[in-house]
């Protein structure tokens, strides 16, 4: 079974062969995703897979990816206990997949060696920023920034100078305008409030977070609320937004701005096979089609950057791919610059419960006196 | 012939029962198995203690609870009003008023309250209108806090009350307020005395819906960012699965809205037992005309009232054609796409919607109708259980629900080998479970009413209990039924948040498709769903509303 599944994935591998094997090698006509990973990712690259599946193999492959934010896309996985209803499990923390590796409800990822190793095992100093998995079970997909948004019409009329940095959130005429969701529903939230934490030491960090908490004017219940609610100028400036959920807002017709700080956490956006999935072969091929070129050049023209050094984003003058390096503020690779990173996981992951519980106590219950 | 109908009726009691316990009971009692163990599976009541010393969830229960009595007081005012105006006095429009003061129930999930949000919030319409018109410095706060969510609340379900009141006063013995005329009690005096008393149980069963709703509606906090609810601290912590301790608060606080709701049924219910005001039949009620200006003064109240009603429908309508819509009174841009992408792209969320709550609304009846008859007609053992059940349903949140199915559900099932929660049926069977008590209620306030020396008389030439029922009771009562069914529906095809957890890849209902598309920061294509919803739900009361009307004692004309 796994020699075929790897002559399928070599197969896959170069488009020129695949067609010869894949008479006698076909896919599975069905694949299912849950994934936080947002739509207006998942749905041109699944239709761009379909279409690649049918050119390939002549394959009429039935898509679909169940919208799920990270906790519950976990909490599902773990409830079917080996037995599940989708194939793979897409976006979200690593440190999540390490742990549904460990309780044996990952499939070990068996796509070809050139396609992993065109990946950087990490990116970022003084901290690496893990890409891919060493014991093989995920591999990092695109890379995205978690940053900060905000209406330039609505701060025109507050006053406020464009922010540059999460320090100019602290700004005291943004008092009621910032919108966050809280670090316990949000994992790029829960990676934001350790890049400040991480970055200015506890106590410093908590009173910085305690000043955005009176800053804030709305704790949404999802973080991808926390765009659309800036855009459409109901509040002034976003904390921890992921680049293309900003870049969708964009795209909708919204004069959104999107910046990520030098310290800004970047995810690899994880993908994994479940053990126990119906379709395999489809899930290996997907996940082999994303990290190809052609899969690469769809994400890229939504607002997120290639996993390799091998790509680009680019594209012709007024093209998406363009105007998606005009919103993240010009970079085409994160390859090409000095990635600053001074989150670490692992620190992260260890105390997850000890911040939710800090962020509950001095700002989510304390929020009405801090907004005095 | 006899043996055979006896065995029949004992058999459907069995099946009900067996219905009750297998979609309700178990799944429940997962909760509060969840609720007192740890993750290692040993008994612990550490997660109450928890909560009783905790002051962030202390203050949240108080503030549900001032929230809920809010609520039944605003639609209380609004709904025995209009409740009135439209039964006892005759003015210009009112069929159309009786109908249009109906719609503002359909209120689609998520984008309903969104569509206030689009008019009423800071960047809204009118803050937008008194920004650049009047100059006015900083947009007016209508909608974030807990003002907004009643206002929500409030337009929202003072339908239920209105209905509810609807029936109950159209039955009330005209003779009786005759006498209080003929004893010189003035109009208002009369009002006080002797008409509201005597609908005491259809208000109790309005006023205990509008406040279990509120206090167990989370999306309309959320949306406009009050936390510091039960509700929206139970939904909250259930989607948190990672830090499992905040998981089993979301648990424990879904427990404890099953206990309050229990002790909330039973509040109620020993008020309405010693309110037993129950006559006859039906009354025709001779409606007064208004004076001219009179007249002209109830169409003028309940033109603001709907034009307050409108503004969330409008809201969802600019939303769904309106692209990039910001910072202006009215969208720049307009486009039919998400129309397009919705519908004749995706057919899927509109076909699975009907396919779904339609078994569930059968479902509802099959098991419904024969409930609220055993609660209120027979001594058979258990059926005190069975009401608090119905009420107990509509308290615990839907997240709850669908966790409680999910978990209870998740065994491969013998022969088929495919577990329940893998098969689409789990949703209409959800749905009917989680909507039954309005078709329960709507059935059990109507038998309420109608007196059972009727049912007696039958009994008495012989009818069985089965054919009295159908030949007696049903006729009798059918209204109540109807309005409480066409609740189930319209309650079902607008469900959202027990189906969110169990919905799989081609079950997709318009409300979970408007929930993807909410995620997905859609909100164009959420809005679009929200006006197909929106469409069918007024569609399926202006029916109702024909049916009810040409039928029933003149009650709607």
């Amino acid at each position: 079974m796994v020699r075929r599944l790897k002559t399928l994935a070599l197969a896959l591998a170069s488009m020129s062969l695949a067609t010869g094997f894949a008479a006698a090698q076909p896919i599975e006509d069905e694949l299912v995703l849950i994934t936080p990973v947002a739509k207006t990712l998942t749905d041109p690259t699944l239709a761009d897979f379909a279409k690649y599946a049918k050119e390939t193999w002549n394959i009429t492959l039935k898509t679909s990816a169940l919208a799920a934010g990270t906790p519950v896309a976990y909490g599902r996985i773990l409830e079917w206990k080996g037995r599940p209803e989708v194939d793979i499990f897409w976006g979200g923390e690593s440190a999540l997949f390490d742990k549904l590796a460990a309780q044996n409800l990952l499939a070990r990822l068996e796509v070809p060696k050139a396609v992993l190793d065109a990946i950087p095992a990490t990116i970022g100093k003084p901290r690496p920023i893990y890409l891919k998995d060493p014991k093989g079970y995920w591999t990092g997909t695109v890379l995205e920034p978690y940053g900060l948004v905000y209406q330039p019409k609505v701060l025109q009329r507050l006053g406020v100078p464009e922010p540059k940095d999460w320090d100019d959130l602290l700004h005291p005429k943004l008092k009621g305008h910032v919108a966050q969701c809280a670090p316990s529903r949000s994992s790029s939230s829960h990676a934001t409030y350790e890049v400040i934490l991480q970055r200015d030491g506890d106590d410093k960090g908590w009173e910085w977070l305690k000043r955005l908490g009176a800053n804030t004017g709305i704790f949404t219940a999802r973080s991808r609320d926390v765009p659309s609610v800036v855009a459409r100028g109901e509040f002034a400036a976003g904390f921890a937004v992921p680049s293309y959920m900003a870049f969708e807002d964009r795209l909708a017709g919204f004069e959104l701005k999107f910046v990520a700080p030098k310290t800004a956490w970047i995810t690899p956006e994880p993908i994994a096979v479940l053990a126990g999935a119906k379709h395999p072969k489809a899930a290996l091929a997907f996940i082999s089609y994303l990290l190809s070129e052609r899969g690469q050049r769809v994400a890229m023209e939504r607002g997120v950057f290639p996993i390799t050094p091998k790509f680009r984003v680019q594209g012709e003058p007024g093209s998406r791919a363009e105007m998606a390096v005009e919103f993240t503020g010009g970079i085409r690779s994160y390859f090409d610059i000095d990635v600053t990173n001074i989150y670490d996981d692992d620190k992260a992951q260890a105390r997850y419960e000890q911040v939710n519980e800090r962020f509950r106590k001095d700002i989510e219950s304390n929020w009405e006196t801090l907004k005095k | 012939m006899k043996l055979p109908r006896v065995s029949l009726a004992v058999l459907g009691f069995v099946l009900i029962w067996a219905f009750l316990i297998v979609f309700i009971l178990f799944p429940l009692t997962r909760i509060f198995y969840d609720a007192v163990t740890n993750e290692a599976g040993q008994f612990t009541l550490g997660y109450f203690h928890d909560f009783f010393t905790d002051s962030f969830y202390l203050r949240s229960f108080w503030r549900s609870m001032v929230l809920g009595l809010a609520a039944v007081f605003t639609t209380s005012v609004i709904g025995i009003a209009v409740a009135l105006l439209i039964v006892r006095y005759e003015f210009p429009f009112r069929m159309t008023f009786s109908y249009l003061t109906m719609l503002p129930m359909i209120l689609p999930p998520l984008v309903g309250v969104l569509g206030f949000v689009f008019i009423l919030g800071r960047a809204g319409t009118v803050n937008i209108l008194l920004m650049d018109w009047f100059g006015l410095e900083a947009p007016v706060n209508f909608m974030y806090g807990m003002h907004g969510v009643l206002l929500v609340e409030t337009v929202h379900l003072f339908p239920l009350m209105t209905l509810s009141i609807l029936d109950a006063l159209a039955k009330v013995d005209p003779s009786l307020e005759e006498a209080a005329e003929g004893v010189g009690a003035s109009g208002w005096h009369r009002l006080w005395t002797i008409t509201l008393p005597l609908t005491t149980p259809g208000y109790i069963s309005g006023a205990l819906l509008v406040f279990i709703w509120t206090f167990a509606d989370f999306i309309t906090p959320l949306v406009v960012g009050v936390q510091d609810l039960l509700a929206p601290q139970a939904y909250l912590n259930i989607m948190q699965f990672v830090d499992r301790r905040i998981f089993r608060m979301g648990i424990v606080i879904s427990a404890l809205l099953v206990v309050l709701a229990i002790l909330f049924v039973i509040a109620a219910r020993e008020y309405v037992a010693i309110k037993d005001y129950s006559s006859l039949a039906y009354s025709r009620v001779e409606r007064r005309r208004l004076g001219p200006v009179k007249r002209w003064l109830a169409v003028g109240l309940l033109l603001l009232l709907l034009f307050v009603c409108v503004i969330p429908q409008v809201g969802v309508l600019f939303a769904a054609v309106g692209r990039g819509w910001a910072l202006t009174p009215v969208p720049v841009h307009y486009s039919l796409e998400f129309f397009r992408a919705v519908s004749i792209e995706t057919p899927k969320f509109i076909i699975n919607s009907f396919l779904y709550s339609g078994l569930a609304l059968v479902l509802c009846l099959i098991v419904g109708v024969p409930m609220a008859w055993i609660m209120t007609r027979t001594h058979a053992p258990g059926r005190n259980t069975m009401d608090a059940l119905t009420t107990l349903i509509l308290a615990i949140p839907g997240t709850a629900i669908g966790i409680a199915y999910i978990r209870a559900f998740n065994v491969p099932l013998p022969f088929i080998d495919v577990p329940l929660t893998g098969m689409w049926i789990i949703l209409p069977l959800v749905l009917a479970v989680r909507r039954l008590p309005y078709t329960v209620r709507g059935s059990y306030s109507s038998l309420l009413l109608v007196h059972p020396s009727m049912e007696e008389a039958a009994a008495n030439v012989g009818a069985s209990k089965l054919r009295t029922f159908r030949d007696i009771t049903v006729p009798l009562v059918w209204k109540g039924i109807l309005v409480g069914a066409l609740f189930s529906f319209i309650m079902s095809i607008q469900e959202a948040s027990a189906t969110i957890f169990l919905t799989l890849g081609g079950w997709e209902m318009i409300p979970f498709g408007i929930f993807t598309f909410y995620i997905a920061g859609s909100h164009s294509q959420a809005a679009a769903l929200g006006v197909i919803l929106i469409a069918v739900c007024a569609a399926s009361l202006f029916v109702v509303n024909r049916i009810a009307g040409t039928r029933v004692g003149g009650l709607f004309g």
